[in-house]
C-alpha cells in the first residue's frame, strides 16, 4: 500500500509538470489552420445571404470557408494519399457531392452543419467524370462515369438507380458526361485520332437510346479541347487545322462535324498552344449558354456566341490572363482579368449574352512579387438591391495563395495556403533595439583597444543617458495611453520595424520553408506573417535544408540564413542566402554548384564577419566552402585534421566516414555496409548541435554516480527489414560513432515494423515502432552510460575511448498511434526533458522522459525510491492534461520544432503539419519566473499588515512602559 | 437467485470463449490482409449524451488504426468506414471536445465482425462489445489543471499552522482556565511534572543545551548568527 501511495505521489508530482491552466489559453499559444492548394472551389449561390465557400484541395481536405472573413466553418480531412484524393466536387442547394479515391466513394455532405449525409461505395474502375443530372428543372441524380461503366445515383439518399457497362470500353476512352434535363444522359468518348463516340442513356432505367460514332481524325483529347454549349451542341477546337468543329449531340442525320475555320472569324491560335474552351451551364437541369470563351494564347481570350448555327465574336479580350463565368439569379456574367500595368491587374465584369461591360465594376488586383502569378479566378456574383450584378473574386496564385477581393480592390482576406506544407523551419532570435545594441557595442573589442579611459567614461555616460531617455519616453507613452479610453488604444501591432528581442528572448522569428518554395517569416508571439518570399522555378519535389549561418548576436552584422534547395531527382542544388529577420535576399556571392550535393556541414569555424562556414560535399567527394574567404580557408587548413563527416547511401546500404585533408580533398576512413537484401536504412540522426547537457551523470541511490556516455559524434541509424511478413519483419537500430565508424551498440526488435519515429539526444535514443505480433505501438529507450568512472572527464574523444559504454534498454506499450516525435530543448539543459508526441488525433502529448527511463525498477527498493524512479509499468499513461495544445488540435502533424528561450524553464514549441501551432512548454514548471497567478495583493497586504502591527505594538509597548514607570 | 446469476455468467463466459475459438484462430497472430481484395465496412454510432449532433460532428472523425482508414460522422451520429480489409483494428472516434473509448474490431476473411474492449497488454483477451458499435462519449476532455487558490480554510488547515496555533491557544488559554493561584492545584501540577520526569538526577536537555552554548566561544555564536542571516536572506 505504501508503494502505491509513493507512486501516486510521484505521479501526481509529474502530473502537474506540463499542464496548461485554463487562464493560459491563448496567452502565449496560437494556431493557424490551413487547407492546402485548392483544386475545386464553389460559392454557395443557393441563397443571397450565404457566406459559404466550399473548397476541395490537393491535401484531401474538404472544407467550408466563410467568404466574408476567410475563416473555416468546418473542415474534413480524408486519408492522405490517392485513397483520399478528391476527384470531383459538385454542389446543389445545401448538398455537396464529392467523389473520393479515384471514384471509389461517393459522398454527400450537408454543408451547413458539416455532417455527412450519405456515403456509397462505387465499383472499381478509374474515375473519369461526374455530373449532376436534372429532370424537369429539378436536380435529382448524380451520374458518375468510370473507365468501363456509368452509374446513376439518387441525390437525396445515394442509392444506386442503375449501373451500365459502356460499349467497347476497351477501345473507346470515355471522358465526359453531359445532360440538360431532357431525360437523357450523354456519355462522350473518343478513340484518339479516329472518331468520337456518343452514347445516349435514358435516365429512368439506363437503357441505351442511341449510339453513334463521328469521324474526328484530328482529335487527341476530348476533355481539353471540347465543350458542350447551347442546347446540346458539342464544340471542339483544334490548333493544327485552326478550326472550330460543331456537332449537335442529338441529331440523327448529321454524320460528321461541321468545320468552321478560325480565319473566317479573323482569329488565330498561337502555335504550340492548346486552345481552351470555357463554357458555362448555370443549372444542370437546363442546357448551357450559347456563349463561350476561347483562349487563343496564354494572354488572349475571346468571348464568342453560337447563334443559329453561326459563331460570332462578342468581344475580344486582348490582353487577358484569366476569365471566369458566374451566375446569379437569371443573369450570367463573365469576369475578365487583364494586366493593367507592371504591378497591377484589373478585373472587369461583362454580361455574358452581349459582351457589354458593366459600369463601375473594376477591381484592381495588385501583383505582389512575393505572391506569384495569379492562375485561377473564382467569381461570386450576387444581385444588388437595384437588381444590378455585384461581385467579389477569389484569386488563386501559383504559390497557392488565395486572395479574396471586393470592389474597388480591397483585399477582404488572404490565405497563405503554402503554409499547409511546411518542410523545415528554424527559430531565429530577434535583433536588439538600437539602444540595447548601443550599450552592447560599447564593450566591443575594438572600442577597448582604440579608446582611452576618458572617452570610455564619456561613452558610458552618454549611453546611460540614452537609456534614461528611452525609459522616460516609455513611461510617458504608458501615461499617455492610460489616459485614453481603452478602446481607442491600438493593439501593439508587430511590424518588421518595431521588432525587438524581449527580456527573456521568448519572442522569436520563425523562418518557415514550404514545399512550394515560398519562405515565410512569422512572429512567434502573435503568428503574424512579417515577411514572405516566393522562390520561383522550384521543382515540385525539391528537398530543403535550412541553416542559420550567423545569428543575431553579431551586431552590426545582419543575421544570415542559408537555404539549400536540392532537386531530389537529379541531385543538383542551389543556395539561397537571406536575412531571416527581413526576408531579403543577401547580396553575398554564392558558389556555383555544378555537381549534385550529397552532404552539408555547418562548422563552428567563423570568419571575420562571424558567419559560420558551410561545407558542401558533392558526389565526387569534393568540398566547397561557403563563405570561402582567405581567412576561412586558412582556418580550415588548420583544423582540417579534426573535421570528419559521414555519407549515407541507403540504396546500397552503405554508411561511410570521411576526413577532410588540408587541401580540402577528402579521405575515406571507414565504411559500414548494411546488406540491402536483409534490411534497408530508413533514417540516420545525430544529435542536435545546440543541445546542452547540464549534468554529466546520475546520482544513484547509494550516492555513487553513474556517468553518462556523452558522445557528440554518435549517430543513430534505424533500419527496417526488407521482408515485410509479420513473423519475420524486424526493426534494427545501430549506434555508430561518426568519427571512427565503430558500432557502439546494436539492437533488434523482432516482429516489428515501421514507421519508426525516434529522438536521439544526450545519452539516450527513444524510438517507436509497430509491434506486429501484438498489434500495438511500442516505445523503446536506449540509455548509454560510461559506468561509475569517467574515462576522460575534460574532453570527449572518439579516438580514445577504450571501454564500450554500458547500454540499458527498456520498452513500453504506447496505447495510441504516433505521427511524430521530438524532445524539448532548453538553454542550459537543467530542466528535465519531455518528449513531445504528435498523435493522429491532432493532440500533442508532453510525456515526461522520466517515464522512459530504462532504470525503472520492477521491484521497488529503498535505493530506487531514493532515486525517484517510477516502478515499471508496461503501459505508458496518456492523460489529456498532458496535451499541450488542449483542444487546438494540429491536423496531420508532420514535425515538431523545439527551440530554447532565454528562460531555462521555458521551451518554445512549434508543431506543423496541415496546421501550425506555437506554444511554450515548462517541463519542470516555471521555476525561474513568478507564476502567472502570483498573488501580489496578498503578499503586499501581509507586508503592510505586519508593518502596521509593529508600529501599533511599539506604541502600545511604550505606553505600557510609561505606565509601569509611574507605578 | 444468486445461483441463476452465476449460471448466466458462466454461460456468457462460455459463449465468449466459444466465439474466440470459431472465428479467430487465424487472427490472433496478426492482421491478415485479404489477398482477394475483399473489403468490408465497419459500422457504428457515436453518442454524446446531452448534446445535439450538429454541435460536434463537424470536428469529429472516426480513425481506424491510426489514420489508416478514415470515416466521417453522419448527421444522426452514425458512421461507416468503408473499404477496410479483414484484420484487427482499433476504432476510435476522435473529437477535440469529447472523450470516446476506443474499440477493437476484428474482421475475419469471410467478413464476420466482432467488437471487443481494447487491451494492449493482454491482446488476445476478449471482452465482447456490441456490434454495430455503440460508442458513447464519457464526458468532455479535461485539458486543464486547476489553479491552486488561496483560501482561509486552506491556510488554517495547513498542518504547520495547526502546529503553531494550537500550542499558542494552550499557552494563552490554559492559565485562564486553571486557576494557578490555587495552592492545591499547584501542588497537583508539580506532582504530575515529577511523574513526567521520573529521574530528577538526569540533567534536563534544555538546561544542557543552554550550558553548552553559553560555554561556546562568542565566535561560534557569531557564525551562527551569520548563517542564520544568510538563511533568512535566502528565504
Amino acid at each position: 500500500a505504501w508503494l502505491g501511495v509513493r507512486l501516486a505521489i510521484s505521479v501526481s508530482l509529474l502530473f502537474t509538470a506540463s499542464a496548461v491552466f485554463e487562464d493560459q489559453v491563448g496567452k502565449f499559444d496560437w494556431r493557424q489552420q490551413f487547407i492546402g492548394k485548392v483544386r475545386f472551389a464553389l460559392f454557395d449561390t443557393h441563397s443571397q445571404a450565404s457566406k459559404k465557400l466550399l473548397v476541395a484541395t490537393d491535401k484531401n481536405v474538404f472544407a467550408s470557408l466563410n467568404s466574408r472573413t476567410g475563416d473555416l466553418f468546418w473542415r474534413h480531412l480524408d486519408k492522405t494519399g490517392p485513397e483520399g484524393h478528391l476527384d470531383s466536387l459538385l454542389m446543389y442547394g445545401q448538398d455537396a457531392v464529392v467523389v473520393v479515391g479515384n471514384g471509389r466513394l461517393l459522398r454527400s455532405w450537408e454543408t451547413t452543419v458539416g455532417g455527412l449525409k450519405w456515403e456509397t461505395v462505387l465499383d472499381t474502375g478509374s474515375f473519369k467524370a461526374a455530373a449532376l443530372v436534372g429532370v424537369q428543372d429539378l436536380v435529382k441524380y448524380v451520374a458518375v462515369l468510370k473507365k468501363t461503366a456509368i452509374s446513376l445515383h439518387d441525390l437525396s439518399s445515394g442509392g444506386q438507380i442503375w449501373v451500365e457497362n459502356l460499349p467497347d470500353s476497351d477501345t473507346v476512352q470515355y471522358q465526359t458526361i453531359y445532360s440538360e434535363g431532357n431525360g437523357l444522359v450523354f456519355v462522350l468518348g473518343l478513340v484518339p485520332n479516329s472518331h468520337v463516340v456518343i452514347v445516349e442513356y435514358k435516365i429512368e432505367d439506363g437503357e441505351i437510346m442511341n449510339k453513334k460514332s463521328i469521324q474526328a481524325a484530328w482529335m487527341s483529347s476530348l476533355e481539353s479541347s471540347c465543350a458542350v454549349i447551347s442546347s446540346g451542341i458539342l464544340l471542339c477546337v483544334d490548333q493544327i487545322t485552326q478550326s472550330l468543329y460543331t456537332l449537335p449531340l442529338q441529331s440523327v442525320e448529321q454524320k460528321e462535324m461541321k468545320q468552321i475555320h478560325l480565319q473566317t472569324l479573323d482569329l488565330e491560335v498561337a502555335s504550340g498552344f492548346q486552345p481552351v474552351l470555357t463554357s458555362t451551364q448555370p443549372n444542370p437541369a437546363q442546357p448551357p449558354l450559347a456563349e463561350f470563351f476561347l483562349q487563343l494564347n496564354p494572354d488572349h481570350h475571346i468571348l464568342l456566341q453560337l447563334k443559329d448555327g453561326l459563331i460570332a465574336p462578342l468581344r475580344d479580350f486582348n490582353p487577358s490572363n484569366l476569365v471566369a463565368f458566374a451566375t446569379t439569379g437569371e443573369k450570367t456574367v463573365a469576369a475578365v482579368m487583364s494586366p493593367k500595368n507592371e504591378t497591377a491587374c484589373s478585373i472587369n465584369l461583362f454580361s455574358a449574352d452581349t459582351g457589354r461591360r458593366h459600369l463601375d465594376t473594376t477591381i484592381i488586383y495588385h501583383l505582389d512579387p512575393n505572391v506569384g502569378k495569379p492562375n485561377k479566378l473564382y467569381v461570386h456574383a450576387f444581385l444588388k438591391k437595384d437588381d444590378s450584378v455585384g461581385y467579389r473574386v477569389m484569386v488563386q496564385s501559383e504559390d497557392h495563395t488565395l486572395t479574396f477581393l471586393q470592389q474597388p480592390g480591397r483585399v477582404v482576406w488572404m490565405r497563405e495556403e503554402a503554409l499547409a506544407d511546411v518542410v523545415t523551419m528554424e527559430m531565429v532570435d530577434l535583433p536588439l533595439t538600437g539602444t540595447q545594441a548601443e550599450l552592447e557595442g560599447e564593450f566591443g573589442k575594438k572600442a577597448v583597444v582604440t579608446d582611452g579611459l576618458l572617452p570610455m567614461v564619456l561613452k558610458r555616460l552618454s549611453s546611460q543617458f540614452i537609456l534614461l531617455q528611452a525609459w522616460l519616453a516609455h513611461l510617458w507613452k504608458l501615461f499617455y495611453d492610460a489616459r485614453k479610453p481603452r478602446s481607442s488604444v491600438k493593439n501593439d501591432e508587430v511590424t518588421i520595424e518595431n521588432l525587438s528581442r524581449d527580456e527573456f528572448n521568448l519572442q522569436k522569428m520563425m523562418v518557415m520553408v514550404t514545399a512550394s518554395g515560398k519562405l515565410f517569416g512569422i512572429d512567434s508571439k502573435s503568428g503574424a506573417i512579417l515577411w514572405r518570399h516566393y522562390l520561383e522555378n522550384i521543382q515540385p519535389n525539391s528537398g530543403f535544408k535550412l541553416m542559420v549561418q550567423r545569428s543575431t548576436a553579431h551586431f552590426p552584422h545582419p543575421p544570415q540564413c542559408t537555404l539549400l534547395i536540392k532537386d531530389k531527382d537529379i541531385g543538383l542544388a542551389s543556395l539561397h542566402v537571406f536575412n531571416p529577420i527581413f526576408g531579403k535576399k543577401s547580396h553575398s556571392s554564392v558558389p556555383a554548384l555544378p555537381r549534385p550535393i550529397l552532404q552539408t556541414l555547418l562548422l563552428p569555424i567563423i570568419d571575420q564577419d562571424y558567419a559560420k562556414v558551410l561545407l558542401l560535399i558533392d558526389d565526387q567527394y569534393k568540398v566547397t566552402a561557403f563563405p570561402s574567404t582567405k581567412n576561412i580557408l586558412q582556418q580550415l587548413q588548420d583544423t582540417a585534421s579534426s573535421i570528419y563527416f559521414y555519407l549515407v547511401d541507403s540504396s546500397q546500404g552503405k554508411l561511410s566516414g570521411f576526413r577532410l585533408r588540408k587541401d580540402l580533398s577528402t579521405e575515406l576512413i571507414w565504411e559500414v555496409v548494411i546488406p540491402t537484401e536483409v534490411q534497408k536504412i530508413v533514417a540516420v540522426k545525430g544529435k542536435r548541435g545546440n543541445e546542452h547537457v547540464h549534468s554529466q551523470g546520475r546520482v544513484m541511490g547509494d550516492r555513487s554516480v553513474l556517468y553518462k556516455y556523452l558522445n557528440p559524434n554518435l549517430l543513430a541509424v534505424v533500419t527496417e527489414s526488407t521482408d515485410t511478413h509479420q513473423e519475420r519483419s524486424f526493426v534494427g537500430i545501430f549506434l555508430i560513432d561518426g568519427v571512427t565508424g565503430r558500432i557502439v551498440h546494436e539492437a533488434v526488435q523482432r516482429k516489428a515494423r515501421g514507421p519508426v519515429h525516434f529522438v536521439h539526444s544526450e545519452n539516450w535514443v527513444v524510438y517507436v515502432y509497430w509491434n506486429s505480433k501484438f498489434r500495438r505501438n511500442e516505445f523503446s529507450v536506449l540509455e548509454l552510460f560510461e559506468g561509475a568512472e569517467l574515462y576522460n572527464s575534460t574532453v570527449f574523444s572518439s579516438l580514445d575511448r577504450p571501454r564500450p559504454p554500458q547500454v540499458l534498454q527498456q520498452s513500453y506499450i504506447f496505447p495510441a498511434g504516433i505521427s511524430t516525435l521530438e524532445a524539448t530543448l532548453t538553454e542550459k539543459g537543467i530542466t528535465s526533458r519531455h518528449l513531445l508526441v504528435g498523435l493522429p488525433s491532432g493532440s500533442i502529448l508532453s510525456l515526461p522522459k522520466l517515464f522512459l527511463d530504462p532504470r525503472r525498477p520492477e521491484v521497488v527498493s529503498e535505493q530506487t525510491r531514493e532515486e525517484n524512479l517510477i516502478p515499471y509499468a508496461p503501459e505508458m499513461p496518456i492523460r489529456t492534461e498532458w496535451f499541450i495544445n488542449y483542444n487546438q488540435t494540429v491536423s496531420r502533424v508532420r514535425g515538431i520544432h523545439t527551440a530554447p528561450s532565454g528562460l531555462e524553464s521555458t521551451c518554445l514549441v512549434v508543431a506543423y503539419g496541415l496546421d501550425i501551432y506555437q506554444t511554450r512548454v515548462f517541463p519542470s514548471k516555471q521555476f525561474d519566473v513568478l507564476k502567472d497567478d502570483y498573488d501580489y495583493v496578498l503578499i503586499s497586504s501581509v507586508l503592510f499588515g505586519l508593518f502596521f502591527a509593529t508600529m501599533i505594538s511599539k506604541r502600545l509597548a511604550e505606553v505600557k512602559l510609561l505606565n509601569r514607570a509611574w507605578r | 437467485m444468486w445461483y441463476i446469476n452465476r449460471l448466466l455468467d458462466v454461460y456468457v463466459a462460455l459463449q465468449a470463449v466459444f466465439a474466440l475459438s470459431w472465428c479467430f484462430s487465424d487472427l490472433d497472430s496478426g492482421p491478415v490482409v485479404a489477398s482477394n481484395g475483399d473489403r468490408f465496412k465497419i459500422e457504428g454510432r457515436a453518442i454524446v449524451p446531452g448534446f445535439k449532433t450538429q454541435d460536434w460532428i463537424s470536428t469529429a472523425r472516426v480513425l481506424v488504426e491510426g489514420e489508416d482508414y478514415v470515416g466521417f460522422l453522419k448527421i444522426d451520429g452514425s458512421f461507416a468506414v468503408n473499404d477496410v480489409p479483414s484484420g484487427s483494428y482499433v476504432v476510435e472516434v476522435v473529437s477535440p471536445s469529447f472523450r470516446f473509448e476506443p474499440v477493437r474490431v476484428d474482421i475475419t476473411s469471410k467478413g464476420k465482425m466482432r467488437a471487443r474492449l481494447v487491451n494492449y497488454i493482454k491482446t488476445s483477451e476478449v471482452v465482447r462489445q456490441s456490434y454495430p458499435l455503440q460508442i458513447r462519449a464519457n464526458g468532455p476532455h479535461t485539458y486543464f489543471m486547476k489553479r491552486e487558490t488561496w483560501g482561509w480554510t486552506d491556510f488554517l488547515m495547513n498542518p504547520m499552522v495547526m502546529m503553531m496555533v494550537l500550542p499558542l491557544l494552550i499557552i494563552v488559554l490554559l492559565p485562564k482556565v486553571l486557576n494557578t493561584n490555587d495552592p492545591e492545584m499547584r501542588k497537583e501540577m508539580e506532582q504530575s511534572m515529577n511523574m513526567l520526569n521520573p529521574n530528577p538526577e538526569l540533567p534536563d536537555v534544555s538546561e544542557f543545551m543552554t550550558k553548552l552554548f553559553s560555554k561556546g566561544s562568542s565566535k561560534s555564536g557569531a557564525s551562527n548568527k551569520g548563517s542564520r542571516s544568510v538563511a533568512s536572506k535566502r528565504r
